[in-house]
C-alpha cells in the first residue's frame, strides 16, 4: 500500500476550511505491524479514512497493489474488502439480532456463499477470542470488551490483507487491552495481514509495532523503524508526545550512573538489560 | 451533505436586531404573520416587503442565506403557484386545451408566492438572529402564562432545546456509523427502494441504541446536578425588555394596523 502526496482539506471554500492533512507519503509492505501516532488533531483518523477510500484525497493518491483506489467504482468495493478498517468505539456500530449475523454483515456484502460466511464468521470469532456459545447472542448483551471484539471480529471476517484500527484499546482496562492486542497480533501472525494501529499509547506502540508513524500537524514528523523513532525522544516530547515509560526508566537509570546499553523502549527490553548487567557483575 | 442542513441555524453578531430581546422578536414575527395574511394588494405587500428588507439589512444576513432556507420548500411553492395560476376563475388572458389562465390567477399566484416566501423569511431572520438558548428561553416566558391551565411550559422547552442541542451530535454520529458500515461493505445508494430501506437498518439501530444511551446519561448528569423541573428554577440570564424592545413592538403593531386599514380601504 503506497501513500503519495495525500492532502486533504475539509470544508473547501467556506470560512470553515481546514487542512486536516498535508503531503503526507508513505508506504506500508506486506505484513508490516505499524503504529501512527500523534496528539489530537494531528490527523490521524482523516489519515486512515482514505486508506480504503471512504474520502476522496483533495490531492494526492492511494495505491494498493499498485491500483488507484479511487480511480473507480470497482476499486473502491474491492479495496474496502482488502482493507479492513476499525473505528474508534467500534462496538457502536453493532445493530444486528445476534452477534453471529452482526459478524457475517461484512462477507455478506462481499457477496461469498453461505458456507464461506459461516466458516469466516467461526474464524473471526476464534482470533477475537469470543466463545461459540456468545454467537447467538444479541450483541447487546455483551459486556464493552465482549462488544469491543465483536465489533473487531466484524472487520476481521471480511479476512483484509491490510487491518487498521483506530485506538483499538480506547476505554478498555489493561486486561482488555493487552488481550485486544493479543488477538490482533495473532491474526496478524496467522494470515500475514498487516496492521496499522492508530494510538495515542507509546507503550502500546513500542510493545507491537515494528514501525512507527509520527504524524503531527497534518504532516509525517517520523517515520522510521521503532527503535529508530524512539531515539528522537526530544522531538517526541516537543510534539507533545509521551517517551514510553520504559524509556524513562531507562534515562533515568542511567542518569543514576547504569550504564545501559542500546535503545530501551519496552520493559522486556530494559528487563534483558538489567538482567544482562546483573549477570556481567555475578560473573566478575 | 448532511451538514449543509440549514434548518434553525444561528448566525452569531451583534446588530440591533440580534440584540433585541428574543419575545420582541417572537411576538414581531406573530404581528408580522398577522399583518401578511391581512396584506391584499401591491401597496400592502410592498410595505411588507420593505419591513422585511429593512429588517435583513439591520441584521446584516445575506439574501442568498435566506435564498437558501427556501429549498426545502420549493415544490409547495412551484405547487401553489400552479394551483392558484389555473384554477382562479376570471377574465381568461391564455387558454390552451383544458387549461385557462386568468388575469385574477396570475395576480392571486403572484401574491401566494410572495407571501409564502416573506412568511419563510420572516421565520428565518428569527432563527438566524436569535441563538436557540435564548428562543426557548423566549418562548417559555411568553407560554408562561399557560402554566395556570396545567401547561407543561417550562419541561416543554426544556425538551424544545436538548433537541435542538442534540441535532448537530445526531448528524455527527450518523456519518461515523455510515463510514464504519461502509467500510464492511454496505451500500446505500444502489437498488430499488426495498433495498435503500434495507440499508438504512445498520444505521438506524446503532443510532436509536446510542440515542437512548445518550438520553440516559443526560439524564443522570442533570439529576447529579439537582435539576428536578422548573419550580423554583433562576436564571443565569434574566431576559428583560430595554427601550428598543419597546420601539420594536411599537413598530410591530403599527405595521399591522397599517396594512389592515390599507386593505380594509382596498389598496
Amino acid at each position: 500500500m503506497k501513500v503519495e502526496g495525500l492532502t486533504h482539506v475539509y470544508s473547501q471554500g467556506t470560512p470553515f476550511q481546514t487542512t486536516a492533512i498535508k503531503n503526507v507519503s508513505f508506504e506500508l509492505y506486506k505484513g508490516q505491524v505499524a503504529a501512527v501516532i500523534g496528539h489530537t488533531g494531528s490527523g490521524k483518523s482523516t489519515l486512515i479514512q482514505h486508506l480504503n477510500a471512504l474520502i476522496k484525497p483533495t490531492e494526492g493518491r492511494v495505491l494498493f497493489k499498485g491500483r488507484d483506489i479511487n480511480a473507480s467504482k470497482e476499486n473502491m468495493k474491492a479495496v474496502r474488502a482488502d482493507v479492513g478498517l476499525v473505528f474508534q468505539y467500534p462496538e457502536y456500530q453493532l445493530f444486528e439480532e445476534t452477534v453471529y449475523r452482526d459478524i457475517a454483515f461484512g462477507p455478506k456484502n462481499q457477496g461469498l456463499s453461505e458456507k464461506e460466511i459461516d466458516e469466516r464468521v467461526h474464524r473471526a470469532a476464534g482470533f477475537v477470542g469470543i466463545e461459540q456459545r456468545y454467537l447467538q447472542v444479541s450483541p447487546f448483551e455483551l459486556s464493552g470488551g465482549q462488544k469491543r471484539r465483536a465489533a473487531i471480529a466484524g472487520v476481521i471476517a471480511m479476512m483484509p490483507e491490510v487491518l487498521i484500527l483506530d485506538e483499538p484499546m480506547a476505554g478498555l482496562d489493561p486486561a482488555g487491552r493487552e488481550g485486544i492486542m493479543a488477538n490482533l497480533m495473532s491474526y496478524h501472525e496467522a494470515t500475514g495481514a498487516a496492521l496499522l494501529i492508530v494510538t495515542h499509547s507509546m507503550d502500546d506502540a513500542a510493545r507491537y509495532a515494528s514501525r512507527m508513524i509520527v504524524m503531527d500537524h497534518g504532516t509525517v514528523a517520523l517515520d522510521g523503524p521503532t527503535a529508530e523513532v524512539f531515539s528522537h525522544g526530544e522531538e517526541l516530547t516537543k510534539m507533545g508526545l509521551a517517551v514510553p515509560t520504559a524509556s524513562l526508566i531507562a534515562d533515568r537509570l542511567r542518569q543514576l550512573g547504569v550504564p545501559l546499553e542500546g535503545s530501551i523502549y519496552t520493559l522486556d527490553l530494559l528487563e534483558k538489560e538489567i538482567l544482562r548487567l546483573r549477570g556481567g557483575r555475578e560473573n566478575a | 451533505m448532511l451538514k449543509d442542513i440549514t434548518l434553525g441555524q444561528y448566525f452569531p453578531g451583534d446588530t440591533p436586531i440580534h440584540r433585541l430581546d428574543p419575545r420582541t422578536k417572537i411576538l414581531l414575527v406573530v404581528f408580522y404573520i398577522v399583518a401578511l395574511f391581512n396584506a391584499s394588494g401591491f401597496l400592502t405587500y410592498g410595505i411588507m416587503a420593505a419591513a422585511l428588507i429593512t429588517a435583513q439589512a439591520l441584521a446584516r444576513i445575506r439574501p442568498s442565506a435566506l435564498l437558501k432556507g427556501m429549498k426545502p420548500v420549493i415544490m409547495i411553492i412551484v405547487l401553489t403557484a400552479v394551483l392558484n395560476l389555473f384554477y382562479t376563475p376570471g377574465e381568461v388572458i391564455f387558454q390552451f386545451w383544458i387549461l385557462k389562465i386568468t388575469r385574477e390567477g396570475v395576480k392571486t399566484a403572484f401574491f401566494m408566492v410572495l407571501r409564502i416566501m416573506m412568511l419563510i423569511s420572516c421565520t428565518f431572520m428569527l432563527t438566524y438572529t436569535t441563538s436557540p438558548i435564548s428562543l426557548t428561553d423566549g418562548l417559555e416566558t411568553l407560554l408562561s402564562p399557560l402554566k395556570r391551565i396545567g401547561l407543561p411550559v417550562h419541561e416543554l422547552a426544556m425538551m424544545m432545546s436538548i433537541a435542538l442541542r442534540f441535532i448537530p451530535t445526531l448528524i455527527e454520529e450518523t456519518e461515523k456509523i455510515m463510514s464504519a458500515q461502509k467500510a464492511r461493505g454496505a451500500q446505500f445508494d444502489t437498488g430499488g427502494i426495498i433495498d435503500k430501506a434495507k440499508a438504512m437498518l445498520p444505521i438506524l439501530v446503532p443510532l436509536f441504541i446510542s440515542s437512548f444511551r445518550r438520553a440516559d446519561e443526560l439524564a443522570v448528569a442533570m439529576e447529579a446536578r439537582c435539576y428536578h423541573g422548573g419550580q423554583g428554577r433562576t436564571r443565569l440570564r434574566e431576559l428583560r425588555y430595554a427601550p428598543g424592545d419597546f420601539a420594536a413592538i411599537g413598530l410591530g403593531v403599527g405595521l399591522v394596523v397599517l396594512v389592515i386599514i390599507l386593505s380594509r380601504m382596498g389598496l
